[in-house]
């Protein structure tokens, strides 16, 4: 799974979030190193609907605009969790190999 | 006099880059414009606003260059990925090569000449090795004609190519066979192209490399032979093919009739006619295939066959005239063609042919989707004045 579609997925995980609150907490999750903009933001959106981890939410009009949310699916929320415990083995190990974790200290 | 309010100046800022926004959301598939535009305008200026910074006028205009610059590529970006995307998936859909034509009278008849065209083209390559020639031979006890006694690498297409193919069709591995009907072309082109071009100005080969490219055509756009077999039974296709192997064995350079002997001067068989006996035997076979084909299919799909294959048979009109001056002036092989055979000659008017039936069956397709959309509307029409 590549960054921004782990945070994207991050992002809603705590809730249903229209486009530009996805941005902000992408930006806020990585610390302001993953900046995603409008056309990065909605092909990954595209491609995680297509894939049936995230789905379309409430809709609302906010000063004269169109305000769509998204909300993780359940695959999406597997999907995650698998990423997650991926990456947490794989941090393990190279903290093992590392001497950071485990025996050594 | 003073200036624009700030906040008039901004509004005025938004509603440009909005603009310049919507310009760039054009490059986006229809779907995802209808489905994301106004959202992703609404993000792309909120992303604006927060991105506002006090700053001397250069540097702030230069920030904001930056910032819609960025915004600008990342948009192209996006149209790009998910354009991509929908291209990669709609391959993916696809099963491997499965786009047939559409238009059920031309797709019978390409699925007749998916079997026709590879059985053509075994008789051509059989015929280029002199087996029937010297079948007949030995069954008429002509002594002239054995087998080509050596291959060539020029020979390898043909030699290859038309038995695997035919093989395929009857194996009913279509996409294969059209494959190999591919290959056998490219093949038969490369090996021509070896002596200055000087291959494809044979009407043999462009008769061939035509028929290939047929056979390709049709096995690869059309249901293929289990269709074309049934349309055109069995014992018509047995027919068709016993009439190529006569045509093929009897006529290609009047190989039976004519041939070196040992002083390299002509001979003439008194046994199988007169002075211009090859040329009526060739036509009234040719006429006899051609009807009894006619007549195993449907009147509008045998139309469209006789116009396909008309396309590799063009060029073997010239083998034809060539016999036909070897008859009248006693000059088998080169220079004695009433009209020298060339390169323009042998091809212009096969791909003509095939780019009438294209244009042609591209109108009639226009015509039918017009035709459509106006019942369509003639249909829909009370609906939607009730409902106004």
């Amino acid at each position: 799974m590549q960054e921004p579609t782990f945070l994207i997925l991050t992002a809603l995980a705590a809730g249903a979030q229209h486009g530009y609150g996805i941005m902000t907490d992408v930006a806020r999750i990585s610390d302001g190193r993953v900046r995603l903009r409008a056309g990065t933001l909605y092909a990954a959106l595209d491609r995680l609907k297509a894939d049936g981890l995230v789905a379309g939410d409430k809709e609302e009009i906010v000063d004269g605009r169109l305000r769509r949310y998204y909300r993780i699916t359940d695959e999406g929320t597997a999907e995650l969790a698998a990423e997650v415990g991926r990456l947490r083995a794989n941090a393990a190990v190279a903290a093992s190999r590392l001497g950071l974790a485990g025996g050594t200290a | 006099m003073r200036g624009p309010r700030p906040q008039q100046r901004l509004a005025r800022r938004r509603s440009r880059m909005e603009k310049r926004y919507r310009r760039l959301l054009a490059l986006y598939p229809r779907d995802h414009r209808r489905e994301h535009a106004e959202e992703m305008v609404g993000v792309l200026l909120a992303a604006d606003g927060d991105t506002h910074v006090r700053a001397p006028k250069p540097v702030a205009w230069a920030l904001r260059f930056g910032q819609h610059a960025a915004d600008s590529a990342d948009l192209i970006g996006g149209a790009l990925r998910i354009r991509g995307r929908m291209a990669l998936n709609r391959v993916r859909r696809t099963r491997w090569l499965s786009w047939t034509v559409r238009d059920r009278r031309w797709s019978d008849a390409l699925a007749v000449v998916s079997v026709v065209a590879p059985l053509l083209l075994l008789v051509a390559a059989l015929t280029e090795f002199r087996i029937p020639q010297a079948v007949a031979s030995s069954v008429t006890g002509h002594p002239h004609w054995g087998l080509t006694a050596t291959l060539g690498l020029a020979d390898l297409p043909m030699a290859a190519g038309a038995p695997g193919v035919t093989l395929l069709v009857f194996l009913r591995l279509r996409r294969l066979a059209g494959l190999g009907a591919l290959a056998t072309a490219i093949g038969q082109l490369a090996a021509g192209a070896v002596p200055a071009f000087a291959g494809y100005a044979d009407p043999a080969v462009a008769f061939t490399v035509l028929l290939s490219c047929t056979a390709a055509a049709a096995l690869l756009l059309s249901p293929g032979p289990d269709r074309g077999l049934a349309l055109l039974t069995r014992s018509g296709t047995a027919l068709v093919g016993t009439g190529a192997l006569i045509l093929g064995g009897f006529s290609v350079g009047g190989g039976v009739w004519f041939g070196p002997i040992d002083d390299g001067a002509p001979l003439r068989s008194g046994d199988f006619g007169g002075k211009v006996a090859g040329l009526p035997a060739d036509l009234l076979i040719a006429a006899v295939l051609v009807t009894a084909a006619a007549a195993c299919l449907r009147a509008p799909v045998s139309r469209r066959v006789l116009a396909l294959l008309a396309i590799p048979v063009i060029p073997y009109a010239f083998l034809w005239q060539e016999k036909l001056a070897a008859d009248l002036f006693g000059q088998p092989g080169g220079g004695s063609a009433i009209v020298p055979s060339s390169i323009p000659l042998l091809y212009l008017p096969p791909l003509l042919l095939a780019s009438l039936i294209l244009t042609g069956t591209w109108l009639a397709r226009r015509r039918a989707g017009e035709r459509d959309r106006q019942v369509r509307s003639a249909t829909s029409g009370p609906r939607s004045a009730v409902r106004a």
